[in-house]
Parts: C-alpha cells; structure tokens; sequence
C-alpha cells in the first residue's frame, strides 16, 4: 500500500558532487552541514574528503590521502567535541583521526588480515550509555569488537571455529545498547548467515539464515532495547525481524519484501523515526519505506511460549538516481530527510527528503 | 420500357424556377433524383422524368421536396432571366446522349471533390484536437514541475536557515564553553576531590543534575560532562572470543537464491564421478595404469573377439563398463561376445543398452545402430522369438536399406514365421 496524493514525501535532489575517486562511505559530520566521503583513488591509495554544505554547492574543506584505500567509516564511538573519524581499510588497519591533525591516527591497529568491510560505532556523540566501543566486520570471516581505550587487541572476537572453513563478514551492526552492560553485535555474511552477539554474556544469541547474501544490517536504535532489525540482501530482498520477543525456536519473527531485482545495498533508518527506513539499490534507486506495527506485537503459540508477530511494510516513495549502484547512505541526525549517498558513478548526492513530519 | 412522366407544372420567377411533379403513387427517395447542371432526372422504375433544363443551374444549392406524392423542385438559376420553355427545344437524341454523360460526368466529379474536401476537413480536425491534448498535457507537466520546484526552493531555503544557526550555534557555544569553564574549572576540581572518596552512584546523580540544569548548551555541557563522564565509563571488557559456526557453503561465492539450483547440479555432477573413481580405486588398486583406461581395455577386449577368446574379452568390456557406464562401443561388443557364447538373454540386455546409450540417432552412429539391432534380431530368432527378431532386422533395414545380407536375414526370418503360423 502507499500513501497517495501530494502527501507523499518528496525526495529532492539539493546537491550533486562528481567525484575523482570511487567513493566507498559517506557520513554525515554529527552537529554540523559538513560529510565526509571516504573510498579509493585511480592509484591505489586512500581519500578522505571533508565538505561543507554552502547553498547548491559542496564546498570541499579537507582532503586527506592515506596509503591504503578506506572501504568504511565511523563517527559512533566518538564524543561530540572530540569527532573523530573511526575507518576501516582495505588492508584490515583500524584507524581513528582527528580531522584537524589527521597525519597520524589517534589510534590504529592493523585488526584484520583482509578487507574491513564495514564498521559501526556506539556509546558515543551524547548517545546512550556505557563505553565507546568499535565493531569490525572482514572478508576474512571474523567480527571484532575494539575499546579506543586499549591497544592492539580487540576485547571482542567472533572467529570461525578452528578448521570452519571462513565466510566473508559483510555488515556489522551495534544494538540493545540501553544501559551500561548490555550490546549486542549483529553480523551478516556472504552466505546469508545473520548472527546475533550477545557481548554482555559473550555468546551467540541468535542465528538464521536468509538465503541470500547479507549486504547490511541495522537496529532502528542502536540505544534502546532492540526493536528492529533490517537486513538487506542480494537479489533485491530485504527483512524486518521484531526483535522484542524471541522464541526459544522459531526465533524473531519478519516480514520480507523483495523491492527490485538487483542487491540492495544499504539500509538507513530515519534518526529522527524509527519507523521509517530507506534503501539503497544496486540499479541506482532509492526506496523510502515505513513499518506499521501489528495490533498485537506477540502472541502465544500451541505450547505457550512467545513468538514475535511481524507488522507490515508499505513503499512511501521511491527514485532513481543513477544507473550505478548507490552503495552508501547516511541521515543527516540534525535535519530531519537531510541525507548523502554515494554512487558507483563517481557522485556524491545530497537529497532532502520531504513531508516526513507528516508520515 | 419506361414510363414517361409527363404531367409536370411549373413556374418562375426571375432567379428560380419551381417544378412540381406528381408521382402518381411511386415513392421517392433521394436516391431516385438525379440533378446536374443543365440536367434533371426522376427515375423511380418504372417511371422516368428527364429534363434538359433551357440555362444552367446552380445544383447544390436546388433543393427538392418530395411528399404527397409529389416532388416539387427548387431550381436556382445560375443566370437570372427568364426562360422561355423549362426544357431545351431542339433535342436530338445524339445531343440529349451527350447532355447526360456530360452530365454524369460532372456529377461524378463533384462527389470526388466533396470527398477531397472531406478528407481535408477531418485532418484539420485530427490536427487540432491533437494539437488540444499536446498542450493540455504541456501544462499538467509543467504544473508537476513547478510543484517540485517550489518543494526545491522552499527545502533549500529552510537549509540554509538551518545551516546558519548551527554556525551561530557554533559561535555562541565557544564563547559560553570559554566563559563556564573559567567559572567552573574551581568548583570542577573540588568535586573531583570529593569524588575520590564517595561511591559512584551519587556523582552520577549529580552530573546528571549537572546536565539539566545547562540543558541549553549542549557543548559546554559535554566538556565537563565529559570529564565527569569519563570517570564514571566502565572499564574496557574483558577480552572474550565467540566462536563462530558457519551455515556449510561449498562455493566461495556469495549465496544467491537464483543460483541455487545450478550449484546444486554441479555438485551432484562432481558426486557422481567421485563416486565412480572411488569405487573403483579400492578394488582396483593393484590394476596397472593402462588397465584403467576404458579405451584400452575395449581395444583389449577387441583383440581377445578376433583371437575368439569370448570369455576374456567379456571380462575386458566389464571392467571398462565399470570405470566409465557411458560408452555404448563396449556394450555394442560385449554384445557380440555373449552371442558367440550363446548368452542370449545377455545378449539383448547388452544391444539394447548400447541402443539407449546411442540416442539421438545420427547418421555418425548408423553403423553401431545397425549392429546393435543385428545382434539383437539374431538373439531373439535364436531364442525363437521370431517377430521380434524381425522387428529388429527391419529396424536394421531403415537405417541401412542397402545392406543385402540384412535382407537375405530378413526375408529368412519372415519365411520362418509364415512357415510356423502355417504349421500351427
């Protein structure tokens, strides 16, 4: 179903930068017009690009070039005066800058052996409770999970059993992040395993499979009780788990939608409605999309224990951008439908999504 | 012969003529009347009217009235005058012919012009309405347009409120840090002290007092709420590893729901012939490497037929069958061996599987075909079952018509069995 008529939120495109470089991730600077772009020059190396938002321009503040090509960054686990930028190479080097002095990292660590794919920060910028904390996901199969705080070893590890042959780690998501102790580490793999981490017990959680490989995971809220979960997938599916009620087999209980034919390749929720989300595609389209919950969030099966009931998606608005896949996404957490993305065509985009308020 | 229609009354005035003519009891149509310019005809069979008109008339414009059994006729002259007669005196026949095709002509050429003139018409008309629609939906687009225009602009503007205020914001959050710092890097220390020797749990409620109460900063509240902060963040875990199972995945790629099903036959693909080569590799060790090698082994086999050592050379295409079931040759000979040694039975379940193996039948494989279905007739006529034996050397004989031995067989066995449905 879709909401029809004029109010429709409209995605606006504000801003088109072309880029010289393939650009990987684009975040926005918390508390400020300015984003950052992060990817691959021609020559091998790695870009950082700082711009500032001025009119119908982007205005490039910063560019910072580093040895390595940067697949993915981070600003979750850093405290709003401080904004340093967490990112990942594709050497397996964790490196966190400070953008005002950035030829040497505040802290680096080579913690992988192959590709980070993707990165996710928590406990920082005023959000929630507890320590800042890093999470790594790699191509060669395991999720670690870093404290600024301590040097060289991770005080998280989620590696392949000894002999396991070892699945490519694709996405990484913190979650339940509501108190002091309590974080969970959602990861997703090539071979369409999502596994849930429970860090306070140090155990795994949860774990399913949805037939497809996993391209991006994320909670609603990183900082509250886990509500919901996206997982977005090859061949142009993606699910909502409710993650409130967990039954002791049966899991968390979704609802999948297959959006298009090709991969999507990120999801964002809205920082200022949980319930709205977007997705980005691999045939350059964008989809706006909102949850409604069911009447009753769980019920009891035949033996009386708790299963989730899975509410239901409707299409607000879709777009297309480019031919290239848009394979990043970020909100803007101060303008509400303020948000960057970024293409395989060399362009970074800003788009202003409207009408959400009214959603 | 028709019926002239002659009762007919008429007057004038200077620029019309009115003509009125009874029907007696015929009705008319418009069909029935026939007027060009000099000449006006009534034919309703069996009556005729014609008139050659005394001066030329303006025939679309004439009307003609029919009812009550009259028609009564309107004739707009083209020259105003008065006419002496309303027909032309002297009419010879040839004249009158001439009058009439004359006539016919240009009636006939009227209507195609009134044609034309129709056609041109309704393409202005097609035109236009085309015309109407472009620009009706011209402006339904630009209406869309100038909405999302007016989205834009509205949405940009607001951006640039907003950005402005964060570089106020910005500005006036580094004056207020600077000033509340210096207020309160004294009491800051005290507290510092203080806490050093209280529990956590209050300092918590105090910085969080601490942060309502500058609820309109956030930026210097984070200064000293971060050191605060700081303080009370738990300790880094304990380093802990989870291990990690992995749903089972042969294929290093990603898992595609599309591909499912070709992976899945690849790999029953390689199965089947590990299945093969493992099989065999345990019995089989002590073989030598050219006794592996199913060619080999058929031409082995081969040998031993033409040396007439039957036996061995069933034993050869065994072993080879073994290693690889898909060649029809070795089932083609070992056929011909359990003939020779009269293992009939075997001899048909051989012939047919190198028949099954040998689809679909191309003219490369006629030759094994034939010989297959040789020696199948011959195991069935052996074993007596001469119908099917026959159907087999038929089969035989399609594919190689030419082939006189096969016939001689053929008609042999076609004896054979007239000759026992006559005796029984």
């Amino acid at each position: 179903s879709t909401v029809l008529g004029p109010e429709r939120p409209q995605v606006v495109s504000h801003v088109q930068q072309a880029l010289s470089y393939t650009v990987f991730d684009c975040k926005w600077v918390p508390r400020s017009a300015r984003l950052m772009c992060l990817g691959s020059a021609a020559r091998g190396t790695g870009v950082i690009q700082l711009y500032e938002l001025h009119g119908a321009r982007l205005e490039v503040l910063r560019e910072i070039e580093k040895p390595k090509p940067i697949k993915c960054g981070t600003f979750g686990a850093t405290s709003l005066q401080q904004r340093y930028l967490a990112t990942g190479d594709f050497d397996g080097n964790l490196n966190i800058w400070n953008l005002e002095a950035p030829e040497i990292p505040v802290y680096s660590v080579k913690g992988h052996k192959e590709i980070i794919n993707s990165i996710d920060g928590v406990g920082g910028l005023g959000i929630g409770e507890g320590a800042p904390e890093i999470v790594t996901g790699s191509r060669d199969g395991t999720v670690k999970v870093w404290d600024p705080r301590q040097n060289d070893t991770p005080v998280a590890n989620m590696e392949p059993v000894q002999g396991e042959s070892k699945r490519d780690c694709w996405t990484v998501a913190f979650g339940n992040a509501y108190n002091q102790e309590e974080r969970v580490v959602c990861a997703g793999y090539d071979n369409g395993d999502i596994k849930l981490f429970d860090l306070k017990t140090m155990s795994l959680r949860w774990e399913t499979n949805i037939k497809n490989g996993v391209c991006s995971v994320e909670f609603d809220r990183k900082d509250i009780n886990m509500n919901k979960l996206v997982a977005t997938s090859l061949e142009g599916k993606f699910h909502v788990f409710d993650m409130r009620t967990q039954h002791p087999t049966k899991g968390f209980a979704s609802v999948s939608e297959k959006a298009q034919k090709s991969t999507i390749w990120q999801v964002r929720h809205l920082p200022q409605n949980r319930d709205i989300f977007m997705t980005s595609g691999g045939s350059g389209s964008l989809h706006l999309w909102k949850y409604e919950y069911p009447a009753q969030r769980s019920k009891k099966d035949s033996e009386g224990s708790e299963m989730g009931v899975a509410g239901s998606l409707s299409l607000l608005q879709n777009v297309t951008l480019s031919t290239q896949p848009i394979s990043s996404l970020d909100w803007s957490p101060d303008k509400k439908g303020l948000c960057v993305c970024g293409a395989f065509d060399q362009t970074v985009r800003v788009l202003i999504v409207t009408k959400l308020s009214k959603i | 012969m028709p019926v002239w229609l002659r009762e007919h009354s008429w007057r004038q005035s200077l620029t019309a003529v009115y003509l009125s003519l009874p029907l007696r009891g015929a009705r008319a149509t418009a069909a029935n009347i026939f007027c060009s310019e000099q000449y006006l005809k009534v034919s309703i069979p069996p009556f005729l009217f014609e008139a050659v008109l005394y001066a030329p008339i303006d025939d679309t414009n004439s009307t003609a009235k029919i009812g009550n059994g009259n028609i009564f006729f309107t004739l707009y002259k083209k020259e105003p005058a008065m006419w002496d007669s309303l027909t032309l005196a002297s009419a010879d026949k040839e004249k009158l012919q001439h009058l009439r095709e004359n006539a016919v002509l240009k009636a006939q050429e009227k209507a195609k012009e009134e044609t034309e003139a129709k056609k041109i018409t309704k393409q202005e008309h097609k035109k236009y309405a085309l015309e109407a629609t472009m620009k009706l939906e011209e402006a339904e687009r630009k209406r869309i347009e100038d909405l999302k225009e007016k989205e834009r602009q509205k949405v940009t503007k607001e951006l640039e409120l907003w950005k402005n205020q964060q570089k106020d914001g910005d500005k006036y959050k580094s004056i207020q840090t600077k000033e509340e710092l210096h207020q309160e890097i004294e009491p800051l220390k005290e507290r510092k002290n203080e806490k050093m020797n209280k529990t956590r749990i209050p300092s918590e409620a105090s910085s969080k007092t601490r942060l309502k109460s500058t609820r309109g900063c956030h930026g210097s509240c984070s200064i000293f709420s971060q050191d605060l902060k700081e303080e009370q963040l738990p300790a880094p875990r304990a380093a802990a590893t989870i291990k990690v199972n992995f749903t089972p995945r042969v294929f290093p790629t990603a898992l595609r729901e599309s591909r499912v099903a070709e992976e899945e036959e690849w790999l029953h693909k390689q199965a089947e012939a590990h299945r093969i080569m493992n099989s065999d590799l345990s019995e089989l060790e002590d073989l030598k490497e050219e006794e592996k090698n199913p060619d080999w082994l058929k031409d082995k086999g081969n040998k031993m037929f033409a040396m007439g050592d039957y036996l061995g050379a069933v034993n050869a295409y065994n072993l080879a069958v073994r290693l690889n079931n898909k060649l029809p040759l070795l089932y083609l000979n070992r056929a011909a061996c359990h003939l020779k040694l009269r293992n009939l039975h075997k001899a048909i379940e051989d012939s047919s599987k190198a028949l099954e193996l040998l689809t679909p039948p191309v003219p490369d494989n006629e030759n094994a075909r034939v010989k297959a279905h040789v020696r199948r007739g011959t195991a069935f006529c052996q074993l007596e079952l001469y119908t099917e034996g026959l159907q087999d050397y038929e089969a035989a004989l399609k594919i190689d018509p030419k082939n006189k031995i096969i016939e001689k067989d053929a008609e042999k066995i076609r004896q054979l069995i007239q000759g026992t449905m006559q005796s029984s």
